[in-house]
């Protein structure tokens, strides 16, 4: 039980994604205008990547080594077309919100990253565990990053005013700019806090995390 | 409708993979299997560290040979010996490749400016030019300490940065983020193929050098006791050790800071003491060599330039055959260099210890002769170093110089070292002012002569070196000075009894810079004399670069009688045919034969195992003007030890016993310490730093 | 003609892809850090983007719209793309070894990028025609080539100055694309 916790907290702090692992950074900046379509992309994460993770564990014995990726892609392109149909019929404005990312769910590093790293390697109730863990994590810092854009871009926070009438709407933090600049904020952020908690521990400074093919990893190369 | 979507995905499906297998088939790249593998065997992180892209790129690389086992920086030997596996080959712990940091300034290079910001070595290159005042030294901002992945480099307390050899996985990260050029990954065979840099920190007197020694490396190892490092970066530059610790005429020495306080440096009796050390210890350091290539390569001539193109081949990997005509290798070492200055035994020591690298050799077979380049291609040579040296003799032109009694320097020199001395006549008339002058002088003494040396100029300007002049002075060797010679009388049998000569008076000075002789009208006098030795100059013999039923020959020559090649690479007219020596540039010093030696080996291998012998466009061709000084500051006298002498009086005269000693480990002690351990422009100083008022590195404040 | 010429501008650089559409920004952010890796890596993605959705509008076309199979788009497009990056690897490596030897290592990388894929299912969503098809999924890998190259060259500079160690990585490199990005914004007046 404490293995299957460990696994499932790790992504909520210590892995939390995209911040400590910086992958999947496509639907971070495109959909999280405001909270509420950060937090419907990161359900749909949490779906696709908890059930790829169950399949692909549950496969992992079977697959050759050579078509690995391929089968990988298979699996979570069959759950994002769930999930699209799934959406199409219960949530279809948030599906018009999210637009092509949704499909695009299936090229999502972190889908295909933590098949290939956790999954590939572990029972299928870890990683569930890892999976739905990751997920949770990523839905926390989609809907933090929306609902921060939001909260200054709109003046307000899953659609209800916030911020006094006086303030005026802080445009540029909708807008494509503000979300680069605002995903580079907090992490910065997040380093300088982690660098700092590493500090007061008498621990060395890690460098940055960084995101680079190399912690990708998944095209084999 | 489901039945559709499946048969529409398996239909889409399946052609993709009926697609990829055709293709897969049709599209076959005959791939060798050992890339797969070496995939396989590579950890497959893809960090680029190897400096191919990804695992993948490592992998091709290793399978063409451009890289060794060794190509992964992270792995460790265990990779290395997985790679090695596949290729088939076993891993030898060879010299690892390091970070080598090549500037010695640190806190001794002053601060020119101290500029607030910059934080980073790169960005205070690009935005200042640095602020050393050395342009190109260490600026200390410790850039390759923050780049390197490995953390193998940390900052020292000298300022410099250090490198943890057990660290370093020789990644080059440190090398590529150095503006300066400061850090280098260095194997042996990089060192070994490295022709100096204006940009390398170089010391005048490793400026000066002909054959390109680190010579402040090796004085401070042999300071610190370490003989056998001194030996060994003597031997990444010079082979013959012993030699030149005897002969040399030290061209080094002339540009010695020291010089600007008291006396130079004596480097080369530092050189003598730990070659000497070797010899009397009979220790035989061993020399390492890089893995065999199988590349054939005849080295014709057997002196000085060819014994060190063929050792230094034999270190990067070839295999050289010596071709000799004389019956014992050395050339004018052997045949030139009397024995009082060069002992044979020591001569064969050295050069023993050179061939037991793997060297072979043909004695008695004249180039031209014996064989030719084209014969010794069909043997399956690949490429050749000529190094003939100079042996034909210059002529007096004068009348009746081919009497008997009349004979050349070499031809007298030449006999004595083959054991055979010509018969020479009490009475001994040396007509040159050059070593070979002496060294005649002085061998005619040991042979019991009467000897006088008739010169055209004053002592001051003689070519040979002060303390040889010094030397034969002190051995009785008669000069008259300002005489040039113009008859050989003879008596009745043709023998020669006078030599006439007339006086000479210095005019404007000639291109070489020495004051032109001019003869004074009806000054002409006559000394007598039994034997007159033409002892003015050498030249290369060509003859035997034609064959007899033609007289053309692919090589060029140039109008001195040389032969003609690239002074960078020394390759010749011929593309796979490399001279150096005397053979290149007229008569010359050892060290210059040995430098020669190498850079001809260096082509070689590039040519070999390249195709294209690369030069770097910025390879010293002379001094740098701003290494320079005037003076020296902060420096305390400390005055040079005294050449030792082994023996003397009669016992020197009339024995070819060694003249000249070694220093004592005491005296090696005080002569490394005056060392001062120079950079481009550092220098150790005795007074610190912050109480000199220097404006300009060199020049003092009034 | 003119309407190919503003939907060209248009792709490159109003609505580039990277910085105004969120496509592709792994590779954007990861294989910037050097110039000479950007330029492999943006000419890969020109070359596959182009191909990718010339044959996936053929596959919506001629098989999906017919059997009225629009759900399965997203599973078709990148079984496509995948097949189709592995062809164009070997075909490469066959038929035009210096051209694998620029692109090769980068092909594998391409499979995932959400840039390739988004291009083709912009293309399937503002119903193009084939040749506009062509057109928009070249001009958008050019402006993901140019967006990759600019920051790959920002962040030489960026190397050798002093970054405070929190903003070091990642983090600066998302800044100096929200700056470009914003410069891109200018260009929205053009059209």
């Amino acid at each position: 039980m404490s293995r299957l916790w460990k696994e499932f907290s790790k992504g909520l702090w210590t892995d939390l994604p995209p911040f400590k692992i910086v992958l999947g950074l496509c639907p971070v900046l495109a959909v999280t205008k405001t909270a509420d379509n950060g937090f419907g992309m990161g359900l749909a994460v949490i779906f696709v990547l908890t059930l790829s993770n169950v399949f692909v564990s549950a496969v992992r014995k079977i697959i050759p080594a050579k078509v690995r990726i391929a089968c990988f892609i298979v699996i979570a392109a069959s759950l994002v077309v769930a999930v699209e149909l799934l959406m199409q019929a219960y949530a279809y404005p948030l599906y018009q919100q999210l637009g092509i990312f949704v499909p695009l769910i299936v090229v999502n590093c972190i889908i295909l990253g933590r098949a290939e790293a956790f999954a590939s390697k572990n029972t299928v109730l870890l990683s569930a565990a890892d999976g739905f863990g990751m997920g949770v994590g990523f839905t926390m810092s989609l809907t933090f990053l929306g609902g921060l854009r939001e909260l200054f871009g709109y003046g307000t926070l899953f659609g209800s005013q916030i911020m006094p009438e006086s303030f005026k709407p802080f445009s540029f933090m909708i807008e494509a700019p503000g979300a680069f600049v605002c995903l580079g904020i907090v992490l910065a952020a997040m380093n300088a806090f982690t660098n700092r908690q590493r500090r007061k521990k008498g621990l060395a400074v890690l460098d940055n995390p960084t995101h680079d093919c190399k912690t990708c990893g998944i095209c084999g190369h | 409708m489901i039945t559709s979507s499946i048969l529409v995905l398996f239909g889409l499906g399946f052609t993709a993979a009926v697609i990829l297998a055709v293709a897969s088939k049709v599209l076959y790249v005959k791939e060798d299997p050992r890339i797969a593998q070496l995939e396989d065997a590579l950890p497959g992180v893809n960090c680029g560290g190897c400096g191919y892209a990804g695992c993948a790129g490592a992998a091709n690389a290793v399978v063409e040979g451009k890289s060794g086992s060794n190509v992964c920086v992270i792995g460790g030997l265990d990779t290395a010996k997985a790679v090695a596996a596949v290729m088939g080959l076993e891993v030898l712990e060879a010299e690892p490749d390091l970070a080598f940091r090549d500037c010695t300034g640190g806190e001794r290079a002053e601060q020119l400016f101290h500029y607030e910001g910059a934080g980073d070595c790169r960005a205070q290159a690009l935005l200042y030019k640095g602020s050393k005042t050395c342009p190109e030294g260490c600026l200390g901002l410790g850039t390759c300490v923050a780049v390197c992945p490995f953390d193998a480099i940390h900052m020292g307390p000298e300022g410099l940065p250090v490198v943890d050899p057990l660290a370093c996985r020789s990644c080059r990260k440190c090398v590529d983020a150095c503006p300066r050029n400061v850090l280098s990954i260095v194997s042996m065979t990089e060192r070994l193929l490295h022709q100096e840099e204006v940009n390398d920190c170089l010391a005048p007197c490793r400026q000066k050098c002909p054959g390109q020694i680190n010579i402040p490396k090796y004085i401070e190892l042999a300071g610190k006791g370490d003989y056998a490092g001194a030996i060994h970066t003597l031997r990444e530059r010079n082979p013959l050790l012993l030699v030149c610790g005897r002969v040399c005429p030290r061209p080094c020495e002339l540009d010695c800071r020291r010089a600007h306080v008291d006396e130079p440096v004596a480097i080369n009796m530092i050189k003598r003491f730990v070659a000497d050390w070797e010899l009397k210890n009979n220790l035989r350091l061993e020399i390492p060599c890089a893995r065999e290539t199988g590349h054939k390569v005849a080295v014709i001539g057997g002196g000085p330039a060819g014994l060190s193109c063929a050792y230094f081949l034999r270190r990067l990997g070839h295999s050289p055959t010596i071709f000799e005509s004389m019956p014992e290798l050395g050339g004018q070492l052997r045949y030139g260099i009397p024995e009082y200055r060069l002992p044979k035994k020591d001569l064969a020591w050295e050069i023993q210890g050179i061939l037991d690298l793997g060297i072979e050799v043909h004695t008695e077979n004249k180039f031209g002769v014996d064989f030719t380049t084209q014969s010794l291609e069909k043997e399956g040579f690949e490429a050749f170093f000529i190094g003939l040296g100079a042996w034909a003799s210059g002529t007096l032109r004068i009348e009746g110089e081919e009497s008997e009694g009349v004979l050349s320097g070499t031809e007298l020199l030449t006999g004595v070292g083959l054991n055979a001395p010509p018969e020479i006549g009490p009475k001994v008339l040396v007509v040159g002012g050059g070593n070979t002058a002496i060294d005649t002088a002085r061998t005619s003494i040991r042979l019991g002569c009467d000897v006088t040396i008739l010169y055209r100029r004053t002592r001051n300007e003689m070519p040979a070196n002060m303390e040889e002049i010094e030397g034969a002075e002190d051995e009785g060797v008669k000069f008259i000075f300002l005489t040039a010679p113009t008859k050989v009388i003879t008596d009745d049998n043709g023998c020669a009894t006078h030599l006439e000569c007339i006086k000479m008076k210095l005019g404007e000075p000639d291109e070489s810079g020495r004051r032109r002789p001019n003869p004074v009208e009806g000054s002409e006098v006559r000394y007598s004399a039994d034997t007159i030795v033409a002892a003015i100059g050498q030249k290369p013999s060509l003859s035997c670069f034609y064959s007899e039923d033609s007289d053309q020959c692919p090589i060029d020559f140039t109008r001195w009688r040389t032969v003609n090649a690239n002074p960078d690479t020394l390759q010749t007219t011929v593309e796979n045919v490399f001279t150096g020596g005397d053979l290149f540039s007229g008569p010359d010093l050892v060290i210059s034969a040995v430098g020669a030696g190498r850079r001809a080996a260096r082509s070689i291998h590039y040519l070999l195992t390249t195709g294209e012998i690369p030069v770097a466009d910025n390879i010293l061709r002379e001094l740098i003007p701003y290494t320079l000084f005037k003076d020296v500051d902060g420096v305390i006298n400390k005055d040079r030890s005294a050449m030792p002498h082994l023996c003397k009086g009669e016992h020197r005269t009339s024995t070819f016993s060694e003249v000249e000693g070694a220093l004592s480990e005491e005296q090696l002690k005080i002569e490394t310490e005056r060392c001062l351990r120079c950079g481009l422009i550092c220098y150790d100083r005795d007074i610190p730093l912050a109480e000199i008022k220097t404006t300009r590195v060199g020049e003092k404040v009034e | 003609m003119k309407e190919f010429f503003l939907l060209f501008v248009s792709a490159i650089f109003v609505n580039n892809i990277v910085l105004a559409q969120y496509l592709g920004n792994c590779p954007f952010i990861g294989t910037s850090k050097k110039i000479s890796v950007a330029v492999g890596m943006g000419s890969a993605v020109v070359f596959v983007a182009t191909m990718a959705a010339s044959i996936t509008w053929a596959v919506q076309e001629y098989l999906l719209d017919p059997l009225g199979l629009q759900y399965l788009q997203t599973l078709t497009f990148i079984l496509v793309i995948a097949a189709l990056v592995q062809f164009v690897e070997m075909f490469l490596k066959k038929a035009v070894p210096p051209l694998y030897k620029a692109l090769g290592i980068f092909l594998p990388l391409i499979t995932t990028n959400c840039a390739i894929m988004g291009i083709a299912i912009i293309c399937q969503r503002e119903d193009f025609t084939f040749g506009k098809t062509v057109a928009f999924s070249f001009a958008s890998g050019l402006g993901f080539m140019m967006a990759l190259i600019v920051l790959s060259a920002i962040r030489e500079k960026i190397e050798i100055s002093r970054v405070p160690k929190a903003m070091q990585g990642t983090p600066i490199a998302l800044i100096m694309a929200g700056l470009m990005s914003l410069a891109f914004f200018a260009f929205k007046g053009m059209i």
